[in-house]
């Protein structure tokens, strides 16, 4: 079963390089570059800062950017051209099907992740930044973030069309960001109805914010280890429980 | 899951299964598939009403035969195929596969070759990557990809191409790549979705020519079309559906033999000759010949009249229907 995992994780993988979707991220990696040496130019005393800012920033954004529209068509399309007929006809369970499918795309993430991490740490040191564990951590969350958005784009797209699980997905990302400033504000204080929905909000869905430890990188702020060891827990869990509830559900989804 | 000895797979609903059972048709006919009262019902959305595509369909596919599935569009094949291949849940019915092909699914799947109605496959990889793909989830080594390649390619005229993207195949060339990954492994069972639809005249009968092949090596075979020329020609049985209800399920010829009208077309030389006998008309005067119908009683009468006056005969042909007019018919009524 291992063998059959992995050739549809190894074929996607394929099919979703040969698409040339990585072209993107050499388009960011040149960016960067540029930006780095313009800011060289333009910022006094801290070019490095920039160039982590901006090299952090690109990772996140195209790391998402790639999970939320690839993940959005990851099993649409496979319906809709009825490849996934010709793959589920054979000896293969549905589970490894869909596994499979989200390793591939992982796979993809991680690549990208890779590249662009490399060519920012690379950026950052060469004007006289310093590598240290907070900035790999960084990484290694913007990594399980979008894991964890793939998983519910994927997730929505078993029961919505690709519009609309784009659309929703982006709006529950924005929202998991943006939840715990929300809370903090005057306005939500001051509403118990309002607060109980943002607190009943955030057991459910999804805290991205969690995952995002760029600002602490930036600024260099110290987080203990329990907040690192419990976010990178939660960002874990809730992406097994995500991907079990997608294979559950695939397995009992009727493929017309 | 195993109940006792039966491997029975339970899906959306808890009357459907997929058990395996030693079935007997006639003499000594094993079945390969048994298709018992099949209901699928389909609703488009929450308050439309539902809309039945299979209504109580029962058939039987026995095992080494070449079985036709017709019907219009619409009359609930693709979704009865669905069904077999466990895309599709039905709402009530059971269908028992063969224990030849295994006791589990994916032993069962194994022995099996499907190909779908139209085809996309995956763009960007190559023919040969695709094949490997699928070669490998059907548990064949890579020397046994290799072999079966080297033995089909050049059959469906798709060798020159193993090594360009699948973008870059034509219609054709899909379908023809498509039916190879369908028999690379060898499968017990082929299950074809409506195959030849979308090739030119000679595709059809290469691909034609192909499927026959593989039926003479002993392998069980169902495909879908709504070509009934293409059923007549190479099966050996047919199932007809219309509007989900199962019209007609047997042998080819039965179906012929029973629709034979036993009128015979006479057609002689001149347009001199008038038959004495009573049940015959005149069907048409063309350049210089006549041509008669007549009632198969009275052949025999006509030939004994024809070689008295010494009229020139020069045709003399049963009025077969075709399987196209037969179904027309059915369909008609």
């Amino acid at each position: 079963m291992l063998n059959k995992l992995f050739l549809i994780s190894f074929y996607t993988f394929k099919e979703i390089f040969k698409s040339k979707v990585l072209l993107i991220t050499l388009f960011i990696g040149i960016a960067l570059m540029v930006i780095t040496y313009v800011a060289t130019e333009f910022t006094y005393g801290t070019p490095e800062k920039v160039a982590l800012d901006f090299g952090l920033g690109m990772l996140s954004f195209s790391s998402l950017g790639i999970s939320l529209f690839l993940g959005a068509t990851l099993l649409p399309n496979e319906i809709n051209s009825r490849t996934v007929y010709t793959v589920i006809s054979r000896p293969v369970p549905r589970w490894v099907f869909i596994l499979g499918k989200v390793l591939g795309l992982s796979a993809i993430l991680f690549i990208n992740v890779f590249i662009l991490s490399v060519m920012t740490l690379a950026c950052s040191s060469l004007l006289g930044g310093e590598i240290n564990a907070m900035t790999i951590l960084a990484i290694v969350f913007n990594c399980l973030e979008s894991i964890l958005l793939l998983l519910v784009v994927v997730f929505l797209s078993l029961f919505l069309n690709t519009t609309l699980s784009t659309v929703v997905s982006l709006f529950i990302l924005i929202l998991g960001h943006a939840i715990k400033e929300t809370q903090t504000t005057t306005f939500v204080k001051e509403r118990v109805y309002l607060n109980t929905l943002l607190e009943f909000y955030h057991m459910v869905l999804p805290g991205f914010y969690k995952l995002n430890l760029k600002d602490f990188v930036i600024y260099k702020q110290t987080l203990d280890g329990t907040y690192l060891l419990s976010s990178f827990a939660y960002g874990t869990c809730y992406s097994l429980f995500l991907l079990f509830m997608i294979i559950f559900i695939f397995n009992k989804k009727n493929l017309d | 899951m195993k109940v006792d000895g039966t491997y029975k797979k339970k899906g959306g609903n808890e009357n459907q299964e997929i058990s395996v059972a030693k079935l007997r048709l006639n003499h000594n006919d094993f079945i390969m598939l048994k298709f018992k009262e099949i209901t699928k019902t389909f609703k488009t959305d929450l308050t439309a009403q539902a809309f039945k595509a299979l209504d109580q369909v029962s058939f039987e596919i026995p095992e080494g035969s070449m079985v036709g599935f017709l019907g219009a569009n619409g009359a609930g094949k693709t979704t009865s195929i669905k069904i077999i291949m466990d895309f599709i849940r039905a709402d009530t019915g059971s269908m028992e596969f063969s224990p030849k092909l295994g006791s589990t699914r994916s032993e069962i799947f194994k022995k099996i070759g499907f190909l779908p109605e139209r085809p996309y496959f995956y763009p960007n990889l190559t023919g040969r990557e695709f094949l490997y793909f699928l070669g490998g989830l059907s548990e064949l080594r890579k020397s046994e990809i290799e072999q079966n390649m080297t033995k089909w390619a050049p059959r469906f005229k798709i060798d020159h191409a193993l090594n360009r993207p699948l973008k870059t195949y034509s219609k054709g060339m899909l379908q023809r790549i498509g039916f190879l990954s369908t028999i690379l492994h060898d499968p017990e069972f082929v299950i074809l979705d409506e195959p030849i639809s979308g090739l030119d005249p000679i595709g059809r009968k290469e691909l034609k020519d192909v499927i026959v092949e593989i039926h003479r090596a002993g392998k069980t075979v169902f495909f879908s079309s709504h070509i009934v020329s293409d059923i007549e020609e190479i099966c050996d049985r047919v199932i007809f559906l219309q509007n989900g209800k199962l019209v007609y399920d047997g042998g080819v010829q039965a179906l012929l033999d029973s629709h034979e009208k036993k009128d015979y077309l006479v057609k002689i030389m001149g347009h001199d000759f008038t038959p004495a006998t009573k049940h015959h008309s005149l069907v048409k005067l063309a350049g210089n010949t006549t041509t008669f119908l007549i009632h198969r009683n009275e052949k025999d009468e006509l030939l004994k009249e024809i070689l008295e006056k010494k009229a020139d005969l020069i045709g003399l042909e049963l009025i077969k229907p075709t399987l196209e007019e037969i179904f027309y018919h059915i369909r008609s009524n």
